[in-house]
């Protein structure tokens, strides 16, 4: 009871209720891949025979090597592009480094469905660049759906995670140990392989895993560019399982879901072991000195080529490509830009009642959901701040594994939950579901904004007020609060853009008045909308943009 | 379409507006016993009718604007959803008995039939039913209400007029032609319920169905889910022909895009229809009738013409209508009876099966 006590019975109840968000939907995927049947139907039996199935199923083999291959390609493409980006960036003076940094994260914010609907307009077959590099050269030498491809392309959409992580490294170092091996006469290249990089090794590896780990759950962007020559990923492999024998298999659903955890679950605790491994080597910081960039010299306009090259490839082409797919009737081989030109796509967009609340929606689950998950999360933040007790040890693990659960599976267990919870099912047709779905689904992303947050206050200042005698929550209040709140306001803007790119969770939630536009997006590919997809991507990239430029507008660091 | 609607809704507000009286209280409509009074009053008291259906909201505004100028205080709920997320919902939903559809509406016909069999669909006979074609209605439970010939559709730019295929056999001798290898596209009956659907009928209508299997194998035919994936493919000419394309959305495309291409096959053409059910815990059963009904009364079934979804009632004309289909085409129009038989592939082992030898057929492993 005295333990109780110590830990204090708000602290308590805050864990529990993020306890009950996070193991419920996740408890009842466990479970469901362990019975024969729906779990909601009387008749099924306990027993190993999903797992039988898939094992037994070569496709199953196929998509796990095939995820396989691309994390692998990923980490092969993503983390060394991400480190010389992140060098570049915040180390040298790369021309245009201001108006880079923001381009650089456009491709976490935006949704992978829509690059790979842009990809296919723009470079697929008979894609508008792969008509004009045709006309130019002869033939086209890529093909998008292949299986490299689709590594290749997914490697370079995460350089930005990569980038994120060493440029936090390499700003918290100081640039004194580099400036002395410029002195001692070492190039740009010289500095950055020999000085730059292994002071934030730690930070490479910890991205690599992280990167290695998405690779596992890639749903969106082989969805599109793998089914036309078949190449299943675990993802796509658990989505096909959805028809593959007429009726719902959510058993065998739910057993390749367990088999993604247990792949992504290590990798989690892995990365979080190398994160504390990460931070203890940024203590190891050189003087607070201002950092001086390096003089990149002769090699400055070969490094801004790399670096739009990059960004060409990552963001221009596939946003090209669904601007354009949004204001034309029909592209391709033989097609006249003139002719095919239209707005008629928008017009269409406006008469439909269900796509309109969709648009008010996804705004609304981005601006206000955004701002109650931050809340949320900093309720959780504070739980574990400046404590090490049993709690804050909970809470550490406990926010990690929603992120080993794949973001569609993990929607249909919040239905499941909304529908067979007692007490909850008034919920399920209101925006509050698929809120809890997001907000948990993102839970680990929300802490590490918070967290960071946190940690920026010194604790000084709070220790003062509490030898005054200030409790803890008011201390929490009056002190750490409003100290933070900037930063607050920064993750509350990231979470919103995260928010609006979301797409698969919401899928199973989607009821008239629940209607987002990630999952209009992919209820709508399937329905063969393909118009409607187009004129919603672009909404969808616009409301992002907006989100970037308010940000920017009001000084918001997009990443610590 | 907008002037038309325009029209509608002008008409019927001076209809509204020469007798007043008829605001208060929806009229049974012409034909119907005078009984359905008592349905249409007990629909207005429930005041709304929940539709899950796998028809585009886009296609189905007009009929649920001209249902809602009909019985102005039922308000549709319509939901649109993939077969799939359909069927997984309602069952979902019934079983933790939170409320779901009134009425299901999807062209998983297989699915639809299987609900009913199961013991979820309300039995309901409906004052249409016997417009409808006998192999349209099954057990007075599901109620076809479309006429969807399957097509093959391909690029009008692209390939000539020559090569356009007739038959099945045609097609097939096109996928010889090196010029189509890469370039084929259809259903993936794995991932695909209407894929499934439509190759497990082909392989009963057609003895050398699995001869054409090996033959779009052998132009290594590119698999997708959805019609309208395949459909953008055409029209931009990375694939050139698609065999197994549901023929309404084709039209409705073709209309708009002047790439796009449609023929359907003169040796035989399967027809499915959109089948309708009320469930059986349906919280607004009559207001379910009232909406069923109206998918298959006379009006529903023009709206649903002009849709290109093709009216199904046998007393319809017009070039919209299975009539004038079957009036063209002869006796090569073959529509997937509504009934016990699209159950047998539901079998986990005997679609397992189909799906080995869809496989081995394609020499894909």
């Amino acid at each position: 009871m005295n333990a109780l006590a110590r830990l204090g019975g708000t602290r308590i109840a805050v864990v529990l209720l993020a306890a009950l968000a996070v193991f419920l939907p996740i408890g009842l995927v466990f479970w469901q891949s362990a019975l024969s049947g729906p779990f909601f139907f009387p008749n099924h039996e306990y027993g190993w025979a999903a797992y039988q199935f898939i094992f037994d199923d070569p496709d199953f083999w196929m998509a796990a090597k095939n995820s396989l291959m691309i994390a692998v390609g990923m980490i092969v493409i993503a983390l060394p592009l991400g480190a010389a980006l992140a060098f570049l960036l915040s180390r040298t003076d790369l021309p245009g480094r201001r108006w880079i940094e923001v381009l650089v994260l456009i491709p976490v914010f935006v949704s992978p469905f829509v690059l790979g609907f842009g990809y296919v307009v723009a470079t697929g077959p008979v894609g508008f660049y792969s008509l004009m590099w045709q006309s130019w050269f002869g033939s086209v030498p890529w093909n998008i759906y292949s299986l490299p491809s689709i590594a290749i392309i997914a490697g370079l959409t995460h350089v930005p995670h990569v980038y994120l992580y060493s440029s936090a490294a390499l700003k918290n170092l100081g640039s004194d140990v580099e400036e002395a091996a410029r002195v001692t006469g070492a190039g740009p290249l010289r500095v950055a392989r020999s000085i730059s990089l292994p002071m934030v090794a730690p930070s490479l590896l910890y991205s690599g895993v992280l990167v290695f780990f998405l690779g596992f759950e890639i749903f969106g962007l082989p969805l599109i560019l793998g089914d036309p020559e078949g190449h299943l990923v675990l993802a796509t492999y658990l989505y096909k399982l959805t028809n593959k024998l007429g009726l719902p298999s959510y058993h065998l659903m739910a057993a390749v879901a367990v088999c993604i955890i247990a792949v992504t679950f290590p990798l989690v605790l892995l990365q979080r072991h190398l994160l504390k491994t990460a931070n203890r080597y940024i203590a190891v910081k050189g003087k607070a000195t201002r950092q001086r960039l390096m003089p990149l010299g002769r090699w400055r306009w070969m490094a801004l080529a790399l670096v739009g090259g990059w960004l060409f490839v990552t963001v221009v082409v596939p946003l090209s490509g669904i601007t354009l797919r949004a204001f034309v009737t029909n592209w391709g081989l033989g097609v006249q830009w003139s002719e095919a030109f239209t707005l008629q796509h928008f017009r269409d967009l406006a008469e439909q009642p269900g796509v309109i609340r969709a648009i008010f929606n996804t705004i609304l689950i981005g601006v206000i959901g955004g701002g109650l998950a931050v809340a949320c999360y900093t309720a959780l933040g504070l739980v574990a701040h400046r404590r090490s007790d049993i709690l804050t040890r909970c809470i550490d693990y406990m926010v990690l594994i929603p992120r080993a659960v794949p973001g569609l599976l993990a929607g249909l267990a919040f239905l499941w939950v909304f529908l067979f919870i007692p007490g909850l099912k008034e919920l399920r047709s209101s925006l509050f579901s698929v809120w809890l779905a997001y907000a948990v689904v993102w839970l680990a992303y929300g802490m590490r904004l918070v967290s960071s947050a946190l940690l920026q206050v010194a604790p000084e200042l709070e220790e003062s007020a509490r030898t005054l005698g200030a409790s803890r929550t008011r201390v929490n209040l009056e002190i750490t609060l409003p100290l933070i709140r900037f930063g607050l306001l920064a993750s509350w803007l990231l979470v919103f853009m995260i928010f609006e790119r979301e797409y698969s969770t919401g899928v199973y939630l989607l009821t008239p008045g629940t209607e987002v536009i990630g999952s209009m997006l992919v209820s709508q590919w399937a329905a063969g909308a393909v118009d409607l997809v187009a004129v919603l991507s672009l909404t969808n990239v616009l409301l992002v943009g907006t989100g970037i430029a308010i940000a920017l507008k009001l000084g918001v660091k997009l990443h610590d | 379409m907008l002037n038309r609607r325009r029209l509608l809704t002008t008409a019927l507000t001076l209809a509204f507006a020469a007798a007043p009286l008829q605001l208060l209280q929806a009229a049974v409509p012409a034909g119907y016993p005078a009984s359905y009074q008592s349905v249409i009053d007990a629909a207005t008291k429930e005041g709304k009718v929940v539709v899950y259906a796998t028809t585009d909201a886009a296609l189905a505004q007009p009929l649920i604007q001209s249902f809602q100028q009909l019985y102005p205080g039922i308000k549709v709920e319509y939901n649109d959803l993939n077969s799939t997320e359909l069927y997984n919902r309602f069952i979902s939903e019934t079983a933790a008995g939170a409320g779901s559809a009134d009425v299901l509406w999807s062209s998983a016909m297989d699915l639809q039939v299987k609900l009913a069999n199961d013991g979820y669909a309300l039995r309901y006979t409906s004052p249409d039913a016997k417009k409808l074609p006998d192999w349209a209605h099954w057990r007075d439970e599901v109620y076809g209400t479309t006429y969807e010939p399957i097509a093959f559709v391909y690029n009008r730019k692209l390939v000539s007029a020559g090569e356009v295929p007739k038959t099945h056999a045609d097609f097939a001798a096109l996928m010889n032609n090196p010029k189509f290898k890469g370039k084929v596209t259809s259903y993936d009956p794995e991932k695909s319920g209407v894929g499934f659907l439509l190759a497990s009928q082909d392989s009963k209508a057609n003895p050398s169905f699995w001869n054409l299997a090996k033959a779009l194998g052998g132009a290594d035919v590119k698999l997708q889910t959805s019609v309208g994936a395949m459909m953008e493919r055409i029209s931009s000419g990375e694939n050139l022909i698609g065999y197994n394309l549901l023929g309404s959305y084709a039209m409705t495309r073709a209309k708009k895009d002047a790439n796009i291409g449609y023929v359907l096959p003169t040796d035989y053409t399967l027809v499915i229809s959109r089948l309708a059910l009320i469930g059986k815990a349906s919280k607004n059963p009559n207001a379910a009738k009232l909406w069923l009904d109206f998918l298959i009364s006379t009006r529903g079934q023009s709206l649903l013409a002009a849709s290109d979804l093709y009216a199904v009632r046998t007393d319809m004309e017009g070039n919209s209508t299975g009539t004038y289909l079957g009036r063209v085409l002869g006796g090569a129009m073959k529509p997937i009876p509504v009934g016990a038989g699209l159950l047998t592939y539901l079998d986990q082992s005997m679609r397992l099966q189909y799906l080995k030898q869809w496989k081995a057929a394609l020499a894909r492993n």
